[in-house]
């Protein structure tokens, strides 16, 4: 605003304040997870460690089966990012392209479920895991996560804004509406299905509590199941392990994010009511 | 638009046969399990009828339960929803450049685990070497038994979530933000409003579906990734003094082993979520017409 640009320097002020206090924490963690124990402690508030160190990851991976955490993690995460995929695209396309009764009540109910806490779901859904025998295995995790109310609101958002004129053509040349959904439709809104996958991917990869009630046994622990452990340790002697097991579990997100901002950013902005 | 047939049914299928039966139904299942007395693992489960709710109401508990949620609730909203919602009106509106850089900034936390978070803010407000405590003895001030004074807990967790979802709400009112005609805000700077008639009269009815949807998200997402940091970092304690109605859920199925009551509890949660669903519903009416 052409006005007030001799005191936006305040508002700059104001909101550099604000990534400072969003990005001071990770930053803390990044240099502690370098640093040896005695630096920890005696010059905890320094961001640059005096000395670099590797200690913590080679503890890490010496002593806790990580590669076996990181494979859990990135198969559940995977599983339910290609299902949730899949099942939000088909019925996207089936809410834009057909016409059926109680339509939109239908869209509705399937997208509350958005909205029904985890608390409530959990016990039913814990006790048909353990029923089907699935308990400790990444199977029971990504069960009841095959599907997602968000993701086809968003794959409904996409593909309604291609042009009609495209979707009658391909109907007039006697395309099936499949064809007309993997050959028209998914090339065209192909970044908006990358993005919801990453978005997907996140969440799952981030989860701790429905796979801290499934996982019980420890080689089948997730990363963020795994960070559970060193908080045993609040008397404060494992930081710098703790640190890195931290730094590890937000790598993949925080590359992912950084790589496909605009993208990501985008799609949660649409995933806001507009108007 | 084409005809719908048994074929095109496919296509919904999936979704509709997995969302009822891993939301809908478990659902149904709560109100069925909340009259009855089970310990998860016996083999008979015992008919009470409306005994877990009596119980569960009557309990002292209840109302520390209710007040900690109401807490909660309070500590999220201000974070999570009025913090952004001003942020997002400067970032939109009082600033020209570097507007992206700021927003992608904030956002950052949003994509690391709770788990993460956790863990983090445990060591960052460890009250004997964490940083927090170097600080505040820097200026002479006592760290506070962060995790372990009531009341205080509370905020301390809010600010967790609140690291965690700040960027995330911060996105989605700058969306609405961005829709609001910049000529709008030029006309009432040059007839001198002041910035109270300014968002009264034209930022909040301009905004308020979002507005409305991220307060009803702070809200009913804001009590679930509660149960994060509590469950490690507090278990609900200091005597119950950080658990809340999503939680106490958890305690009761997964610690207590009583069944009936998480139950109870669950159905109502499920009551809480209702009202905000509601509200929630009110705006969905308006976001499914669209111009085409």
């Amino acid at each position: 605003m052409r006005i007030s640009s001799n005191r936006e320097w305040h508002w700059h002020l104001l909101l550099l304040f604000a990534v400072l206090i969003q990005l001071w924490p990770l930053l803390f963690m990044f240099s502690t997870s370098f640093k040896t124990m005695d630096q920890i402690f005696t010059s905890t508030l320094n961001p640059i460690p005096t000395i670099f160190v590797l200690d913590n990851y080679f503890y890490v991976l010496k002593n806790l089966p990580l590669t076996q955490y990181i494979l859990n993690t990135l198969l559940i995460a995977s599983g339910i990012t290609v299902a949730k995929i899949i099942t939000s695209i088909l019925a996207g396309f089936a809410f834009v392209y057909y016409e059926f009764p109680h339509k939109e009540k239908i869209f509705n109910t399937l997208l509350l479920t958005f909205f029904i806490p985890i608390t409530v779901v959990m016990i039913p859904n814990y006790l048909l895991v353990s029923k089907l025998g699935l308990l400790n295995t990444p199977w029971g995790v990504m069960l009841p996560q095959l599907a997602d109310g968000m993701g086809i609101f968003l794959m409904r958002q996409s593909m309604r804004n291609i042009p009609k004129p495209l979707l009658e053509a391909g109907r007039l040349e006697n395309a099936s509406a499949w064809v007309i959904l993997t050959r028209i439709i998914l090339p065209l809104i192909k970044p908006a299905v990358i993005a919801m996958g990453i978005v997907f991917f996140i969440n799952a990869w981030n989860d701790y509590f429905w796979p801290l009630l499934i996982l019980h046994d420890k080689p089948t622990y997730t990363l963020p199941l795994a960070l559970q452990m060193f908080i045993s340790a609040e008397g404060g002697s494992e930081w710098g392990i703790a640190m890195a097991v931290a730094m590890l579990t937000c790598l993949p997100p925080l590359v992912l994010y950084l790589a496909c901002q605009r993208f990501i950013i985008n799609t949660f902005m649409q995933s806001g009511v507009k108007g | 638009m084409n005809p719908f047939t048994w074929q095109s049914a496919l296509f919904l299928a999936p979704s509709i046969i997995l969302l009822f039966f891993f939301s809908y139904w478990p659902l149904l299942q709560d109100v069925w399990l909340s009259f009855y007395s089970w310990n998860m693992i016996s083999p008979t489960m015992k008919f009470v009828g409306l005994q877990n709710y009596l119980q569960v109401l009557s309990s002292s508990e209840m109302i520390k339960v209710l007040f900690n949620t109401a807490l909660y609730i309070i500590v999220l909203v201000v974070i999570n929803f009025i913090v952004p919602y001003l942020l997002s009106f400067i970032m939109t509106h009082r600033i020209n450049k570097f507007s992206f850089f700021y927003r992608s900034a904030l956002f950052i936390p949003s994509t690391i685990s709770l788990a993460v978070a956790s863990i983090l803010f445990l060591w960052i407000f460890n009250p004997l070497a964490g940083p927090l405590n170097i600080l505040l003895s820097g200026i002479g001030l006592e760290s506070p038994r962060w995790f372990k004074e009531s009341g205080l807990v509370i905020v301390v967790i809010g600010l967790i979530i609140g690291w965690k979802v700040f960027g995330y709400n911060l996105i989605l009112l700058t969306a609405a933000m961005v829709d609001v005609p910049k000529e709008l805000i030029e006309a009432a700077r040059l007839e001198n409003a002041s910035n109270w008639q300014l968002f009264r009269r034209i930022i909040i009815p301009m905004t308020s579906s979002t507005a409305l949807y991220v307060f009803v998200i702070t809200v009913v997402f804001g009590l679930q990734y509660v149960l994060v940091p509590v469950n490690m970092l507090t278990q609900g304690g200091p005597d119950q003094g950080s658990t809340n109605l999503v939680y106490i859920v958890y305690q009761y199925g997964f610690v207590f082993f009583q069944i009936g009551k998480a139950s109870a509890f669950a159905i109502l949660t499920m009551l809480l979520y209702a009202f905000f669903l509601t509200v929630k519903t009110k705006v969905l009416d308006k976001m499914v017409h669209y111009e085409n």
